[in-house]
């Protein structure tokens, strides 16, 4: 497993990062590089300006690449429900950009962020869970180990998501 | 091995002569080549390689397609330029051909009768105005003609009559009146032009005119809120909304604005004393954050009838004021914004919607220098909401003459979940405050649609022979003179020549 470790301006530490492919909307902090645009820290990952915090329905286009990609959900256990409710926590409205949000309110949402349990801590967590159902060598727990589905689908056809996921090492 | 015995016949073969035998290599000697066919020289089988059949272990036994191919596309448009094309107005079509003897609508024609079933121009240092409020939509057919114009029907010469009596002369009694109203009508029934022809009067007679193109604009949640700290309901003011709506009135309304001096004390940062209306505005548009305090400070002088102790000075006397609103119905129901708890706010919690709303009921009392009011309904993009229905139902009968207490009187039904907020606007007023009307616009009269074909017919869109039949005819299929229904007939541009009569 690839570690990156980014310095975390915000919280002013240190954060292991799980390298993922998604960095192209997330670009990882260091001094060196001049950005073509201005950027916005929220949690110690730098936003473009121009990114939407969260898009409405209308702006996301089927099949197309999505030219805005919605900055709130790329953190690993945030999806649009939990997104939604922190827009209306802080009076947002959903299509607003990186670059429109006041000081405060990216302070704001930074704190109530660095609160909640994402990215790497739930990561760990749910691994840690995997793990234990392998230990205590429940059915669940062999089923993730063997590649198979977990919650009783059926195994004839459409496997795919479990044949490449779950395997001994699991990765998030 | 073939047999030499023919089986049908039974009979042995004998030998083929050599001369008519195939090459040796295609069939060797002592075989039939068409009684039977040998197994053994038939072609070897492919090994079948089509993955289609073999299934691999774990592999779906659905039907499997291969997949298409993605083809290389051009480079997408730049961001906005689509939003760009979509929004663009054009006003004129240089292939079209120029009317001769086309009037343009002045101050002195909007009453004139006569002119109804003509198309007026709308004057060309007004196209800048009338854009600036977002009076003309894409989807209307301002571009297949010459110049834009608009059609003179009864209720514009009716308005026309309004507007002169409101900004009547002297002491004349209408003067200084509020009208209200609600504008419906069926789709492609001229809503839409009617406010701009409406707007192009008020130019006209140098009214202030304050318009909403969008009403969905302020509920879909597209631009920021913010919520007013100790106000119960929460409400919710809308800077980025309300600073386009001060560029869109001091961009129309410049002459206006800038002729008035402001007269009352307001506690605005950066206002010098004797600075302009138009100066006042502005501050709005430089910072959204101010934007709501200054329209309502521009709000307050435009209404003023008097100026504040000490600043007499400068003042004069403020014009009467339009309020356009397109799209009601958006607003007669929960926007997209959240509060706090995650519950939709209801539009009439944002205090920009709850502002023109008001209007419809204490207009008289807000508007004391005059005005009109014409909210109008949309058909293309409307959410279908009960409670309007039901409170427009209402209206039309109150204007019908029925008695809100009488059984005829339309309620919403048991059980329908109406919008108490909804019903209680298009409650009767009591008071001296003028009732709301409501405005159906209907279809074009048979003269009026004679008037507007030849329009088309004169710009050289329509080479039929319009004569009274035609026109009647016409008339009839556009469901009775319905005006977005004749532009389509009379858009329809016969390319094939009329045919001559033979000999």
């Amino acid at each position: 497993m690839q570690i990156i470790i980014r310095r975390n301006f915000v919280a002013g530490g240190f954060l292991p990062r799980i390298a993922d492919k998604r960095p192209l909307n997330r670009v990882a902090i260091d001094q060196s590089t001049v950005y073509p645009v201005k950027m916005v820290f929220i949690l110690g990952v730098n936003f473009p300006e121009r990114n939407l915090l969260k898009a409405s329905n209308t702006y996301t286009h089927i099949g197309e690449p999505q030219h805005d990609p919605k900055s709130l959900e790329s953190f690993f256990g945030i999806g649009n429900h939990t997104s939604s409710r922190l827009l209306a926590r802080f009076n947002i409205h959903p299509t607003c950009r990186v670059g429109e949000l006041a000081n405060k309110q990216v302070l704001d949402m930074t704190a109530v962020l660095s609160d909640m349990k994402i990215e790497n801590d739930l990561r760990r967590e749910v691994l840690n869970d995997i793990k234990r159902l392998k230990e205590t060598g429940t059915y669940r727990g062999r089923r993730h180990a063997l590649g198979l589905p977990v919650r009783g689908q059926r195994t004839r056809t459409q496997i795919k998501t479990p044949v490449k996921l779950n395997r001994m090492e699991r990765r998030l | 091995m073939a047999s030499a015995w023919c089986w049908s016949c039974l009979s042995r073969l004998r030998p083929t002569p050599q001369a008519v035998l195939p090459p040796s290599s295609a069939i060797p000697r002592g075989t039939s080549a068409f009684h039977s066919s040998a197994i053994q020289y038939a072609p070897p089988l492919k090994k079948k390689s089509n993955s289609m059949t073999q299934l691999k272990y774990r592999q779906g036994q659905t039907l499997r397609r291969k997949k298409k191919k993605t083809v290389e596309k051009a480079r997408p448009p730049a961001p906005g330029e689509r939003k760009a094309m979509r929004k663009r107005i054009v006003l004129s079509n240089p292939n079209a051909l120029e009317v001769e003897g086309m009037q343009e609508i002045s101050a002195e024609n909007i009453v004139d009768a006569r002119l109804r079933g003509s198309v007026l121009g709308l004057p060309v240092p007004m196209l800048d105005q009338l854009r600036a409020v977002q009076a003309f939509k894409p989807k209307q057919g301002w571009s297949i003609f010459r110049r834009p114009g608009a059609v003179v029907r009864r209720d514009t010469v009716e308005m026309g009559r309004l507007f002169e009596k409101i900004s009547g002369e002297g002491d004349a009694p209408e003067k200084g009146k509020v009208v209200k109203k609600v504008v419906t009508g069926m789709k492609g029934s001229g809503k839409t032009v009617h406010l701009l022809q409406a707007m192009s009067m008020a130019f006209l007679k140098k009214w202030v005119v304050v318009t909403v193109p969008e009403a969905r604009e302020l509920v879909s949640g597209d631009t920021a809120y913010v919520p007013v700290e100790g106000s119960k309901p929460t409400q919710y003011i809308q800077p980025g909304a309300t600073s386009a709506l001060l560029m869109r009135t001091v961009e129309a309304n410049r002459e206006v604005l800038s002729s008035l001096k402001v007269s009352q004390k307001h506690e605005i940062a950066g206002l010098k004393p004797a600075s302009s209306l138009e100066d006042l505005a502005k501050l709005g548009f430089q910072d959204p954050a101010v934007a709501w305090p200054v329209f309502k400070a521009l709000w307050t002088e435009l209404t003023a009838t008097a100026a504040a102790p000490g600043m007499e000075k400068d003042f004069q006397p403020r014009p009467p004021m339009l309020v356009a609103v397109d799209g009601l119905a958006h607003w007669m129901q929960n926007s997209a914004y959240r509060d706090l708890d995650f519950n939709l706010i209801h539009a009439h919690d944002l205090i920009f919607v709850k502002h023109f709303l008001s209007l419809l009921r204490n207009g008289q009392a807000e508007l004391k220098n005059g005005g009109m009011l014409l909210y109008a309904t949309s058909t293309s993009n409307s959410p279908g909401v009960y409670a309007l229905e039901v409170g427009l139902d209402q209206m039309a009968a109150r204007q019908a003459g029925t008695s809100p207490t009488s059984p005829e009187y339309p309620s919403a039904e048991a059980y329908s979940n109406a919008d108490p907020r909804v019903l209680d606007l298009f409650k009767p007023i009591e008071g001296k405050e003028p009732q709301m009307e409501l405005q159906n616009l209907g279809g074009l009269t048979r003269d009026e649609t004679r008037g507007y074909l030849e329009y088309f017919a004169r710009s050289g869109l329509l080479r039929e022979p319009i004569n009274e039949q035609w026109v009647g005819e016409k008339w009839s299929m556009s469901g009775g003179g319905i005006i977005g229904e004749l532009e389509k007939l009379g858009r329809h541009v016969r390319s094939a020549a009329i045919p001559t009569p033979t000999a």
